[in-house]
């Protein structure tokens, strides 16, 4: 595999590792045992052919990691499993990982009992790239020495303008209100674009964004959501 | 844990969740609603009017507050009492830590900052895999110390603890590694002095790390509770000694409770102690025992809750000395070893007085109750399989071990080498057996008693069977007893006692059941390739019970039998009642029963519980004569009544029909010392600490070696005593009845002192001070005290050593006095018939003969006390030195009789000395005479 292509697929590796994690976990393996296939899979990726990011007609990386990952569990179980684990180097750092990128991703029990791996795996992908997301507008404030101001408004990404108290951000911040709502308007306008960023590097072409999005909001459908 | 990796921590699975008005329930960082966030992405774009950047860039919100030292903070993650925790990023080597910032604290003067900052930088020299590493300490602008540690991705305790509630390994594991790192740290010098669960971080593997050592006492929280009590640590997780005592006196003991409270909310999902307020708390946890696991959630392991129990003991010497103990004990558990903290009290001589906070004297009933309750250990199975794969057992192969005499406690002597060979040759002749290549002959210091030395012998003689046998003389005969035990998993497939008058007859009867079983075994594969056999479950189901509400009862009365207190035996009284009410067949329940009530009439010497226990003992052997359990209660209830050579046969016969018997041999140990062969006893006592790893019977060994007269070892056993004994003042009063057999009585004094000192309000100690002053004259002071001991039990002294009544020696000093002389009589007759009351129904108790006769002699009764004498030593009273000091002996003691007694007592003593002598030992006891 080409130089670019490979460090292209490892940053991949490293922000998409959750959802993976999360299935091989969902399938019933142990945390230790999890966390070695992870990462057997990650080196298997990265030495093998098996992606074509190049080849158009192969569908989403999301649902061809997917399949790749199915097979691979089940190559992993055919073989014997007196095979010996690990000594080979450590390609994922997890303690890093989790570090550098942290989720709070937050669910609850009840809803997600039942669901099968594959479900499990999309949410996750679906939380992953929104947290990604978040995580590069956190950056971005943070290298305009904006941190404490991404800190305090980010929380109201998503939130209608009529909720807004501008007054006691703008105390918290010490900027006039005018500003609060200046800087809001543009965090959500940065973010859309980050987002769709995010998308769209696990698409073929921007045309499948939305349609990619769409997909992630979907797969968040819970029977506890009501529809709106 | 189903959920992991979908979050990193398993506090973001919730139960209640706050829903989105979208309608959904997943959120991500910040609270923002996932659904939310990925629809914004579908949004037509907005139309700017200027750059990200500028807009940026114009507004002035700076960082600076989010700047501490080299760090830049990213997003805050917690608050606690102490400040508030943040992500950080290291600026020079984008390392991501999390940084403490403590917001208020004791900062009355530069030197605390700068002991804080000493003791935080003593924290970051520690270096240990499961102690989270403190990188920097610094001060920010405003004068507030901060500190940066590693980031622990996967949250803390705190909420990762209801993972544990059907985890136990994992908790088990986890607080395993969580001790060891305390280990390393109070090896360092560093108390941690505030483990709770949301001071244990787990990284990204779920690896533990504990964080916050010592650092809890810089810092005033905010609540009132700790600025009025000045209590420092959590409560529910605080050692009550840290509530009570100066900070000086606390020892790793504080964190060992800590820990104990942590695993005990892992297993159970509440800790110990629960209260709204926390010194509603802490006060419980000061005043009352801490819960039993079980208790919560019963079917955990009762070793789990025993672990758990010693690390909550009020008491800090009662706990696990360090937290290492407390690490091996639970890396032992994770691996089936049996662990060490099991309950073991020492038998100790038989005690008839109550106290006022009512715990049962550490008895010979101690042995009772606990080899009753039958502690027995667990195999270790996952060595089997290997085991099974690794030697190849012929099938039908058999290993015959040295029988042991029990008479003479010994496999060399006569009796047993020939029992052996008899078995060896009709084993060898037996049809479909083959006798192992080499009849294994046990050296002297192999205990065969442990499963790895039955698996030892017969790997090392290619057997798959050992036969394993003791024989003694019993009723004019031969008693034989036998086990088969399975070479792979170390378990006694089967069990036998035959009588008979000559060896080849019982070898060959025996041999015929022999060949049965090992005909009828079958190789069955179970997860551990065990080997069960026909035989096996008849032995499991000796006496017990198929119905489970019965066999819930007797389980839980075994539990409050171990718990030795009267209130708690009581309730074990109560549920074995319950279980034989249900199955009337239980013979296991009859038996512990029996026992219970037994014990049960030591501190209530009125009659019914005496013949409770001896209906259930009798209903128990009825039933199953093979039960040793029964032949221990039966043994148990022959002691209280005074019968102790009749006992002896019961508690031959335990031990005959015990697999692993050394607590068996200690009381046959103390049986013997009580019927004048300390000779013997030594010897049961020295199997049995053979089996020990700290000398449980070391103040009994002393005991034996006095009355042997070898002063030097029972001075050595007593000193031993006083260190691994701490909690009874047997040590110390041993040295002290030594003092005054040497004639010192200045010496005895001072260690009859010490003991008061230690352990105040004993009454052994105040007996032991009553005698000496006794002995060496001092008939005031004696009077004085022996008037206390009176006033606490009445009728006791007689089982003491020197075995003075107390009645007896008021009465004789009364006498003497002139002054109270009817008094005196009238207690010395009192004394007598409470003597004489005994003996009815021990007719051959020496020590009540003893006592008789001496309290003849104080009556002036020389005749009397002179049959009585005999009497005694020929029931087996061997005690010749009291004789010589006891005063009330003076009217008779220039008596021929008299002499010619203490003479044949001397020369008895010598006797049982001789095989033993050895170049140290004086070759004769020192005499003494008595000093006014």
């Amino acid at each position: 595999m080409e130089g670019e292509a490979r460090k292209a697929l490892s940053d991949l590796c490293r922000i998409y590792w959750r959802p993976i994690f999360a299935f091989i976990c969902r399938r019933g393996y142990s945390v230790p045992d999890a966390q070695d296939l992870t990462q057997d899979f990650f080196v298997m990726l990265l030495e093998g052919n098996l992606l074509s990011l190049a080849d158009p007609g192969r569908g989403r990386f999301r649902s061809l990691l997917l399949k790749a990952l199915n097979n691979f569990l089940i190559d992993k179980h055919d073989q014997a499993k007196t095979k010996k684990r690990g000594g080979g180097m450590q390609f994922v750092s997890w303690n890093d990982w989790m570090a550098e990128a942290p989720s709070q991703l937050s669910v609850p029990a009840r809803e997600f009992e039942n669901w099968p791996a594959e479900r499990i795996f999309d949410l996750r992908w679906a939380a992953t790239v929104a947290e990604e997301a978040l995580r590069r507008l956190a950056e971005e404030c943070e290298s305009r020495g904006r941190r404490r101001m991404f800190a305090v408004l980010s929380k109201y990404l998503t939130v209608d303008r009529l909720d807004v108290s501008y007054a006691n951000l703008s105390a918290s911040l010490g900027v006039p209100e005018t500003a609060v709502k200046r800087l809001l308007h543009q965090l959500r306008g940065r973010f859309r674009t980050l987002l769709r960023e995010e998308v769209s590097q696990t698409v073929k072409s921007p045309s499948e964004i939305e349609g990619e999005i769409r997909y992630l909001c979907a797969a968040l459908a819970t029977s506890a959501d009501r529809v709106e | 844990m189903n959920f992991c990796g979908l979050t990193d921590s398993p506090a973001s699975i919730v139960n209640e969740f706050e829903r989105c008005r979208c309608g959904s329930v997943t959120r991500v960082g910040y609270g923002l609603c996932l659904s939310c966030l990925l629809r914004s992405g579908l949004c037509p774009e907005e139309p700017q009017t200027e750059s990200f950047d500028a807009a940026l860039a114009e507004i002035d919100v700076r960082d600076s507050e989010w700047r501490l030292g080299n760090y830049q903070i990213l997003e805050e993650i917690g608050r606690g009492g102490m400040g508030v925790i943040y992500r950080a990023r290291q600026r020079h080597s984008r390392r991501i830590v999390a940084l403490k910032r403590i917001l208020s604290y004791h900062s009355d003067s530069r030197d605390t900052l700068v002991r804080f900052q000493r003791e935080a930088e003593a924290v970051a020299s520690l270096d240990h895999p499961n102690i989270l590493p403190i990188y920097e300490v610094g001060v920010s602008e405003d004068g507030l110390p901060f500190f940066s540690m590693k980031f622990a991705p996967g949250g803390s305790l705190l909420h990762g603890r209801k993972v544990f509630r059907d985890e136990p390994r994992q908790a088990v594991r986890l607080i395993a590694k969580v001790a060891r790192a305390i280990e390393y740290a109070n090896n360092e010098g560093i108390l941690h002095r505030d483990l709770k669960p949301g001071n244990i971080l787990l990284d990204g593997r779920g690896e533990p790390l504990v964080g916050d050592f010592g650092l809890a006492k810089w810092i005033d929280a905010t609540s009132d509770l700790t600025r009025t009590m000045t209590v420092f640590g959590t409560p529910g997780y605080v050692a009550p000694e840290q509530v009570n005592g100066p900070a000086g006196n606390l020892t790793p003991a504080v964190d060992v409770y800590s820990l104990g409270a942590i695993l005990f909310e892992l297993l159970s999902g509440q800790p110990p102690f629960l209260g709204e307020h926390a010194i509603v708390v802490i006060h419980q946890a000061a005043e009352k025992p801490a819960p039993k696991l079980r208790s919560i959630v019963p079917r955990l392991d009762r070793d789990l809750e025993t672990i758990c129990a010693r690390c909550l003991e009020r008491d800090p010497a009662m706990r696990y000395r360090t937290a290492g103990d407390l690490a091996e004990d639970l890396e032992r558990w994770l691996e089936d070893r049996p662990i060490i903290a099991r309950p073991v009290l020492p038998p100790v001589r038989l005690w008839r007085w109550s106290r006022r906070n009512p715990k049962l004297a550490g008895s010979i009933a101690a042995c009772l109750i606990l080899a009753a309750v039958g502690l027995v250990e667990k195999v270790a199975s996952s060595r089997l399989s290997a085991i099974l794969q690794r030697v190849e057992i012929a099938q039908r192969s058999v290993a015959v071990t040295s029988f042991e005499d029990l008479d003479e406690i010994s496999t060399t002597s006569n009796s047993a080498r020939s029992m052996t060979s008899a078995f060896t040759a009709a084993l060898t002749q037996a049809k479909g057996i083959q006798l192992s290549a080499t009849p294994h002959q046990i050296a002297e210091d192999v205990d065969p008693w442990r499963t790895e030395d039955w698996k030892r012998i017969g790997e090392s003689g290619n057997a798959r069977m050992v036969l394993s046998g003791s024989v003694r003389r019993r009723e004019g005969k031969q008693r034989v007893a036998i086990h088969l035990i399975e070479t792979a998993t170390g378990s006694v497939v089967s069990t036998w006692l035959q009588d008979g008058e000559s060896d080849s007859d019982i070898a060959k009867a025996l041999t015929t059941k022999i060949s049965d079983v090992v005909a009828d075994t079958k190789v069955t594969s179970g997860d551990a390739g065990a080997i069960v056999g026909r035989g096996d479950r008849k032995r499991d189901a000796i006496g017990e019970t198929n119905n489970s509400l019965a066999r819930s009862y007797c389980d839980r009365g075994k539990e409050f039998f171990l718990r030795y207190n009267l209130a708690d035996l009581d309730r074990a009284i109560e549920s074995f009642r319950k279980a034989v009410e249900i199955d009337s067949n239980y013979a296991v329940a009859y038996a512990m029963l029996g026992s219970a009530c037994q014990a049960r009439a030591q501190t209530d010497p009125t009659h019914d519980w005496l013949a409770e226990a001896d209906a259930a003992t009798a209903i128990a052997l009825r039933i199953a004569p093979m039960l040793p359990e029964a032949h221990r209660a039966r043994a148990g209830t022959l002691r209280r009544h005074g019968q102790l050579r009749a006992s002896l046969d019961s508690f031959l016969t335990v031990y005959e029909l015990e697999p692993a018997p050394w607590r068996s041999a200690a009381l046959l140990g103390d049986t013997y010392e009580q019927v004048g062969r300390p000779d013997l006893a030594l010897r049961w006592f020295e199997k049995a600490s053979r089996r020990q790893t700290q000398p449980l019977f070391a103040d009994n060994l002393g005991n034996a070696w006095t009355s042997l007269g070898d002063y030097d070892e029972a001075e050595k056993a007593y000193r031993t005593a006083i260190i691994f004994k701490p909690d009874l003042p047997v040590g110390l009063l041993g040295l002290s009845r030594l003092a005054l057999f040497r004639g010192d009585y200045k010496g005895a004094r001072k260690e009859c002192e010490q003991a008061q000192a230690k352990y105040k309000d004993n009454p052994e100690v105040l007996e032991m001070a009553a005698l000496i002053e006794f002995f060496s004259r001092h008939f005031p002071a004696a009077e004085k005290l022996y008037r206390e001991a009176a006033a606490i039990d009445r009728a006791g002294g007689a089982e003491f050593a020197g075995s003075v009544r107390y009645l007896s020696a008021i009465g004789f000093i009364q006498e003497l006095s002139g002054v109270h002389a009817k008094e005196g009589k009238a207690l010395l007759e009192e004394a007598r018939w409470l003597d004489e009351k005994e003996l009815l129904s021990a007719p051959d108790n020496l020590r009540h003969l003893y006592s008789l006769a001496a309290n003849y002699a104080a009556q002036g009764n020389g005749e009397a006390a002179a049959v009585c004498l005999d009497k005694a030593i020929a029931a087996g009273w061997i005690d010749y030195r009291s004789m010589m000091l006891d005063p009330r002996f003076d009217s008779i003691r220039d008596d021929e009789i008299f002499q010619n007694a203490l003479g044949r007592l001397i020369s008895k003593v010598q006797e049982m000395r001789q095989p033993r002598a050895s170049a140290t030992q004086p070759p004769t006891p020192t005499e003494i005479t008595p000093t006014p």
